[in-house]
């Protein structure tokens, strides 16, 4: 670049020749063997033809990995399919197929006939349980109530005894009342605050009649439940326990009837000790 | 590793994606499957013997499959379609033997 002001008396006098040795010497100043046009168009076949064979080894690689991926795809499928395809199958295999099938079904009905007969039975024997709990739920019912075990309520009569006039009530006519009440029908029967059971007893003592333990006190009250028609005429039959309560003792009677007499004492139920359920 | 990438793409698809396949199309998809594999067996030993090519490749993987499936087509329509179906299986079976030996013998040389 310096070049032109080292001569400038000749650049002055022949500019034009100057000039051009001036451009002569940077011309010879460029390097040879790298011309720029010359490499530019060397090189650019060589890069397009690297990346052409770049897409086709994509290219032919995709190819390859599709196609790869429909096989597997396909055996996956085929692995995945689980119906059997009996078109491919021979006569013989059909025929065994359909044999085994037969005595498959016809072992599967016997398990079912036999899974009926239990579920039947089973069935059966729940009714039974079913009906026996009944059963024993009434029986425990009834047999609470004629145990004195249950409080009851119903149809009866109320009997109200004043103490006798003449003499005090003795425990024999007291019993013979209740007898007289039981063999009328009385299902359920209480003097006082004292349930009559099965075991219950009247018994006389200096300070007036004690039954199970506990001392009655006058007027007493026999509440009884049943028939109350019947029950009436118990007592009130000629000669029976009515009359002789009023003509011996000279007590006064009165017997009320009632449609919902409630007998609300129970008795506790005694342990047996002697007496064993037969099985 | 194309080919690697590619079973294992398949195998998701096929896991996730459930077509139903035709009732037609069901006795011929184990065959091509198989014409398929003979296919890929043989791609696989051209490129140990240094000659593959990706069109012969498709063009062998297509022509296998459909060859195989045509076979089996017509062996149907001749009564004699599970014979047919054998025939096709050995043949591809004894291919696929040969290939595999020859590429093992590529791979135990090298």
């Amino acid at each position: 670049m310096r070049e032109p002001h080292e001569h400038p008396e000749h650049e002055e006098r022949i500019p034009k020749i100057s000039r051009q040795r001036v451009r002569d010497r940077r011309n010879d100043k460029t390097q040879t063997g790298t011309f720029p046009v010359v490499r530019k168009t060397a090189r650019k076949p060589a890069t397009s033809l690297r990346s052409r064979a770049f897409r086709v080894r994509l290219i032919s690689s995709i190819l390859v990995a599709c196609l790869c991926a429909l096989l597997a795809y396909g055996y996956v499928i085929q692995v995945n399919n689980t119906d059997v395809t009996y078109e491919t199958m021979s006569e013989a295999e059909l025929t065994r197929l359909i044999s085994e099938t037969n005595m498959q079904a016809q072992s599967l009905e016997e398990r079912k006939s036999e899974l009926t007969r239990q579920l039947n039975s089973l069935r059966e024997s729940a009714n039974k349980e079913a009906q026996a709990e009944k059963i024993a739920k009434e029986n425990e019912e009834t047999s609470g109530i004629l145990a004195g075990r249950l409080p009851a309520h119903g149809k009866g009569i109320i009997i109200h005894i004043s103490q006798g006039s003449k003499r005090h009530i003795d425990a024999a006519t007291m019993f013979n009342l209740i007898e007289e009440l039981r063999n009328s029908g009385a299902e359920v029967i209480a003097i006082n605050t004292v349930r009559v059971v099965m075991s219950t007893y009247v018994r006389q003592t200096n300070n007036g009649l004690e039954c199970d333990g506990t001392l009655l006190s006058t007027p007493y009250v026999v509440k009884a439940i049943g028939n109350q028609a019947n029950l009436q005429n118990a007592v009130n039959m000629a000669g029976g326990v009515g009359s002789q309560l009023t003509v011996k003792f000279g007590a006064t009677l009165s017997i009320d009837t009632s449609d919902n007499v409630e007998i609300t004492e129970v008795q506790s139920v005694p342990d047996y000790t002697y007496a064993k359920i037969v099985e | 590793m194309a080919a690697v990438l590619g079973l294992i793409i398949g195998v998701v698809i096929g896991v996730f994606v459930r077509p139903d396949i035709p009732v037609v199309l069901q006795p011929y998809l184990p065959i091509m499957v198989v014409a398929a594999l003979d296919a890929l067996l043989g791609a696989a030993r051209a490129y140990f013997e240094r000659s593959f090519s990706d069109k012969v490749f498709v063009i062998s993987f297509f022509s296998n499959v459909i060859t195989a499936t045509l076979l089996v087509l017509l062996g149907n329509q001749l009564g004699v379609g599970s014979q047919l179906t054998t025939a096709v299986i050995v043949v591809l079976g004894i291919r696929i033997f040969s290939n595999v030996s020859t590429i093992r013998r590529f791979i135990f040389k090298g």
